[in-house]
């Protein structure tokens, strides 16, 4: 059985928004209500970890119950960074697989996390190809400094698996590095374990702009053009 | 894949299209359990003989005797059935009222008792069993064409319908993420006894009959029902 973890500490800032972004609404829902349902389906998870924002403790849990969320789920403060707030959901996880998702990325769906569940291997996260090139540059002088081949790059998604020792231990290695990794399966690739990837759909959007809304409510909508 | 509709609920299930649409899922061996609601009545008693008569072996009719005006009572009735009979697959939201009366001469406690059986008892129900856990299937609402043009007389019926309709509209957004489908129907001139109230001069038996609509519920739980996509369903002669 799997714990997914559920990142839902983040402030909004980008979204410009008087609250914390996992109350802003997708056609209409609050967005953390997405990946919470499409979880809820899932037999696999047993269990959910969910962070929330200081001061928000009673609204996120107003938010499962309302939406009568069968899965056990346990409530966990977020930490001043990402990294900090998964740190902090590891203690609490009961089984000894993890899923990670975050609730800004509310177009994931029930299949999603079952073909993650069922992929070989035990760390391994949906990742995207770009369809961009990206350029490595000199910020301080705005000086582009060389190339990367984009077809050894890959945008990384989630949802993400992983087994909770190899988490554990990646963290253990990242709390002694200068760096704050902002996402997980490069962190666990920095600290030495094999991390494999699958295709995830350029539909899995992560929401943090209001642009990024229109988009989400248009694809929630639109699974299709009709004729 | 056909829909699941192991257990349903129709309210208003003592005459007219409640009956007739709970008799079509009692005849059917694919259902397993009709949770009919109505007022108490003789007319309810007799409805629940005909339907224990007519079902299929493998269905049991479960009858329950509410006024569905009574919020509380409606609370309560869900939280109990949830509890007795599991997850509701299949509910059609049925139950009606009218008392038709021009602007000037409308009492308002009628207004309100038409919006709580027509439009509060329907969203109590869904939202009940939701905070219970229920997944539906599928959500039938049973509005008229009245909610779709007011009609001169008839203002608390056709305020009623049309917030029927509206509501309807955004529950099958909403309850998509759950996989559940709501279509809201909207019957013309049907021959039931609210229709006598709202034209007793008519004859029944030159309009649509509750049998008819009934048989356009049954379909939309069917396969072929996963491919009518319409928020609402316009049904008359």
């Amino acid at each position: 059985m799997y714990t997914l973890v559920l990142l839902n500490g983040g402030s909004g800032r980008r979204m410009g928004a008087p609250q914390p972004k996992q109350f802003i609404k997708v056609n209409g829902i609050p967005i953390l209500v997405y990946s919470l349902v499409a979880a809820d389906a899932v037999p696999e998870i047993d269990q959910i970890v969910l962070n929330y924002p200081e001061g928000w403790r009673d609204d996120v849990a107003a938010l499962v119950h309302d939406y009568a969320i069968r899965t056990r789920v346990d409530l966990v403060p977020a930490g001043e960074t990402r990294q900090a707030s998964v740190a902090a959901a590891l203690d609490v996880c009961t089984n000894d697989d993890v899923v990670l998702h975050e609730a800004a990325r509310p177009l994931v769906r029930s299949a999603d996390f079952a073909r993650l569940i069922a992929a070989p291997g035990r760390n391994v996260s949906y990742m995207a190809p770009l369809t961009f090139t990206v350029a490595p540059v000199d910020p301080a002088t705005h000086t582009v400094t060389g190339y990367l081949d984009r077809d050894r790059l890959r945008n990384v998604q989630l949802p993400q698996k992983f087994s909770l020792a190899d988490l554990k231990k990646g963290h253990e290695f990242a709390a002694g590095q200068d760096v704050v990794f902002t996402e997980d399966a490069t962190l666990l690739a920095a600290a030495g374990l094999a991390v494999h990837f699958v295709d995830g759909a350029d539909t899995n959007i992560k929401v943090t702009t209001p642009t990024d809304i229109h988009l989400a409510v248009s694809l929630l909508h639109g699974q299709a053009d009709d004729e | 894949m056909s829909d699941r509709r192991g257990t349903v609920l129709v309210t208003g299930g003592s005459r007219g299209i409640g009956l007739a649409t709970a008799e079509r899922f009692a005849r059917r061996d694919d259902v397993e359990q009709v949770v009919l609601v109505a007022r108490d009545s003789p007319a309810f008693d007799a409805a629940i003989a005909h339907l224990t008569e007519v079902a299929s072996p493998s269905v049991k009719v479960w009858p329950y005797r509410l006024d569905l005006a009574d919020r509380a009572g409606v609370l309560d009735l869900v939280d109990l059935v949830h509890a007795t009979h599991g997850n509701v697959d299949v509910l059609v939201n049925n139950a009606g009222y009218t008392k038709p009366e021009p602007v000037h001469q409308i009492d308002f406690a009628e207004f309100e008792r038409t919006m709580a059986v027509n439009l509060y008892a329907p969203f109590s129900v869904i939202q009940g069993l939701l905070h219970a856990g229920n997944r539906f299937s599928l959500v039938v609402n049973i509005a008229s064409t009245a909610g779709l043009h007011g009609r001169s007389g008839w203002l608390t019926y056709s305020a009623s319908k049309a917030a029927v309709i509206n509501m309807s509209e955004v529950l099958r957004e909403e309850l998509a993420i759950f996989g559940t489908r709501v279509v809201c129907i909207s019957p013309g001139r049907t021959a039931t006894d609210l229709r006598r109230t709202l034209a007793p001069e008519e004859d029944p038996s030159t309009i649509m009959q509750p049998e008819d609509v009934a048989a356009v519920i049954e379909m939309l739980s069917t396969d072929v029902g996963r491919f009518v996509d319409s928020a609402n369903l316009v049904v008359r002669q």
